[in-house]
């Protein structure tokens, strides 16, 4: 059960924007909604961040998120370490993003005939390393 | 607690500590050929269920609870382990199946110099067999473990093919491949003990590409899998959960058991004749400075002053090139898919002695990515720059790994700490490391090398990792072995020069490392020494 307040949820969501912003063609954090139900997703399984990540946030309450974002890299890297994994976590996550990027997630994908001819030993690709030869030191017995 | 239904015997004839990779080819062996067998193991046992390769949030969870740094992990069964002084970070993990859990499954044999270099180079010394010796125990792992691999290597003597086709090499292995031609340098399909086709109860690689946080397809070859179900049928006892505090000696100075802490706090003690420590080349120096006595005041198997030192690791460094065209570099083996041992042998005009081996390995998904940009100002690891990076490298890059072979030298050591302690109250070790100026000139020149492989393979950039300090995958040489007890802790077999009836079949026992991943040598030198110990079992001392 979440104990992140809407304010908590608005700080983390602006430093967010900071990090991940809309350019490049990408979606920021925030319209891939990283501080709403996957922020709780997040701090469920990895509560080791929660110390971290809250305590970043407060510091942060109140002040401009460009600002805060710098002032915890140098003074707090701990706090922006856990806001920035937390979010491009949830962000890397997200269907549209992995979409966007051409990441299909990990695959299964298995070898459909394992035991036919590998293309590199097929077009010759290997032939030239065998061609030149034994490449150990002999060792005597 | 205990995980075998067996209720222990009272006495074991053997008595393992440590369900690893060297404990469980011990368990199955002894337990297959009529010995009672008991092993005790601190971790538990790991269901592939609870792993999250096949899972969006995998890369979230191998931060923190499958990272191998059990420091960061910080689970009740890792014991913390004092770094301070080592430029690199020790890796492991406690679970019946030992660090083969989160292992790559690299699975390499040294080579035959590996076995000579105080004849080849006159530096460290000789291991006290051969390469030709050790043969035919690497090629019986190879089956025991469903070893997938190419015959042919001209790396190696020629020799028996491995049981399983190799695995694809995928786009990354023949953009590397291409490149390794262009400049006419050594290049293989590398070996893994990842099955290409289902075998022996365990199912094809399907390439998740996350073998070392746990592979859920229950394909990769970890040692639960491949070893204990058959040690188990045989009547071997495996008792999870037990932190060894002490292997015990009696009167006659032999070793007659260990005295565990279990999961409840309480303390026992469990006897045996014969007793076998398979905790690797941090977890067995511990213990062995652990087990005092009047007889044995600088810990057990000792009198050389050795255990503990000459620690090797293995360096590790990396080349990582980017090209302009999709690689797909998320998916596996991961495990590795091609290798090249171009500039493993001494060539002593570069300025060093000995080598390394490089192996191409995938490089993940866009999170693990984000590791490297820790500490960098903000602007230049966030923002803009962050989409435009992730477009560069993600799905189109892969690493040159380099493994280093590092030197013995005394310096390195794992010593107890004299404070830090795991949450039994048992002291933690401390590991004191430094790289020697062979090492440094050896990856320099490396680097250099993997750098000009990776530009031949059409890399349109490359950055260069000198040294990663979470590398401390492979832990040996802290109860070497040799024929000297003046400069040994162990004989050819694993047998204590001290202590008749205490073995040592582990990573320890390692006379140097050479530049290759170890758990293949790890388990072909562990059944060599259980296979020479059933042999002469009515010859050997035991305790009453």
């Amino acid at each position: 059960m979440s104990t992140l307040d809407a304010t908590l949820r608005e700080t983390f969501a602006k430093i967010a924007d900071i990090l991940i912003p809309n350019a490049e063609g990408m979606p920021s954090a925030s319209e891939m909604k990283v501080h709403g139900e996957m922020l709780d997703h997040i701090l469920d399984l990895r509560p080791d961040l929660r110390e971290n990540f809250l305590r970043g946030l407060t510091k942060a309450a109140g002040r401009g998120a460009s600002e805060a974002a710098n002032d915890l890299n140098k003074t707090d890297a701990a706090a922006l370490t856990a806001i920035g994994l937390v979010a491009s976590a949830g962000y890397y996550m997200t269907p549209r993003v992995r979409e966007l990027i051409g990441y299909p997630g990990q695959q299964s994908r298995p070898e459909k005939d394992p035991d036919a001819t590998p293309e590199y030993v097929a077009n010759g690709m290997l032939q030239q390393v065998i061609d030149r030869g034994p490449i150990f030191r002999p060792t005597p017995k | 607690m205990a995980t075998s239904a067996s209720k222990p015997p009272k006495t074991a004839d053997v008595l393992i500590i440590g369900a690893g990779a060297s404990g469980s080819v011990a368990a199955k062996h002894l337990s297959e050929n009529g010995f009672s067998v008991v092993c005790l193991e601190q971790g538990g046992r790991v269901d592939n269920g609870d792993f999250w390769g096949n899972k969006p949030e995998w890369e979230l969870m191998s931060q923190k609870r499958w990272h191998p740094n059990p420091n960061v992990r910080d689970l009740e069964q890792d014991y913390p382990i004092d770094t301070t002084d080592s430029d690199v970070n020790p890796l492991m993990y406690s679970a019946v199946g030992g660090s083969t859990i989160l292992y790559a499954a690299h699975w390499q044999r040294f080579m035959p110099s590996d076995f000579r270099v105080k004849t080849l180079d006159g530096v460290a010394d000789d291991w006290p067999f051969t390469y030709e010796e050790l043969e035919p125990f690497y090629d019986q792992m190879d089956v025991e473990l469903g070893v997938s691999a190419l015959n042919g290597d001209p790396a190696y003597p020629a020799g028996t093919a491995a049981p399983l086709p190799p695995l694809p090499i995928g786009k990354i292995g023949m953009k590397a491949a291409e490149g390794m031609n262009k400049l006419g340098w050594h290049w293989w399909p590398a070996p893994n003990s990842i099955p290409s086709k289902p075998y022996r109860g365990r199912n094809q690689c399907v390439r998740w590409g996350t073998c070392l946080t746990g592979c859920p397809e229950r394909a990769k070859a970890s040692f639960d899998h491949t070893h204990w179900p058959d040690a188990l049928q045989s009547g071997a006892v495996l008792i999870t959960g037990a932190r060894v505090r002490e292997i015990t000696v009696d009167q006659d100075g032999l070793a007659n058991g260990a005295t565990y802490i279990d999961r409840t706090g309480r303390e026992r003690h469990q006897k045996a004749g014969v007793v076998i420590v398979c905790a690797n080349g941090v977890g067995t120096p511990r213990l062995l400075q652990l087990s005092t006595s009047g007889k044995f005041a600088k810990g057990l198997a000792n009198s050389s002053g050795l255990v503990g030192k000459n620690l090797m690791m293995h360096p590790y460094a990396a080349v990582t090139g980017y090209f302009d065209e999709p690689l797909e570099s998320w998916l596996g083996p991961a495990g590795q898919t091609i290798q090249s041992m171009q500039f493993y042998e001494t060539d002593k005009s570069r300025g060093f002695v000995r080598g390394a081996k490089w192996q191409v390995m995938p490089s993940g998904g866009p999170l693990g990515m984000r590791a490297a940009y820790g500490g960098k100002p903000l602007e230049e690891a966030w923002g803009a720059n962050l989409h435009r990076n992730t477009r560069k490298v993600f799905g189109r890059a892969f690493e040159w790994g380099i493994i280093a072979e590092d030197l013995p030298d005394e310096a390195n050591a794992v010593v107890l700490d004299p404070t830090l302690k795991d949450s039994d109250g048992i002291p933690a070790p401390k590991i004191i490391y430094k790289n020697s100026d062979n090492t440094k000139k050896m990856i320099d020149f490396h680097l250099a090398r993997a750098k000009e492989a990776m530009l031949a393979a059409g890399a349109v950039d490359v950055s260069l990792t000198p040294l990663m300090r979470d590398c401390g995958w492979h832990l040996m040489g802290t109860a070497r072995m040799g024929n000297d007890p003046a400069r040994s802790v162990v004989n050819q077999y694993g047998q204590s020069h001290d202590v008749p009836n205490l073995f040592v079949y582990d990573g320890s026992v390692f006379v140097t490392s050479s530049g290759f991943n170890p758990t293949g040598t790890i388990a072909a030198v562990a059944l060599r020494s259980v296979k020479h110990l059933i042999a002469n079992r009515r010859n050997q001392k035991v305790a009453a």
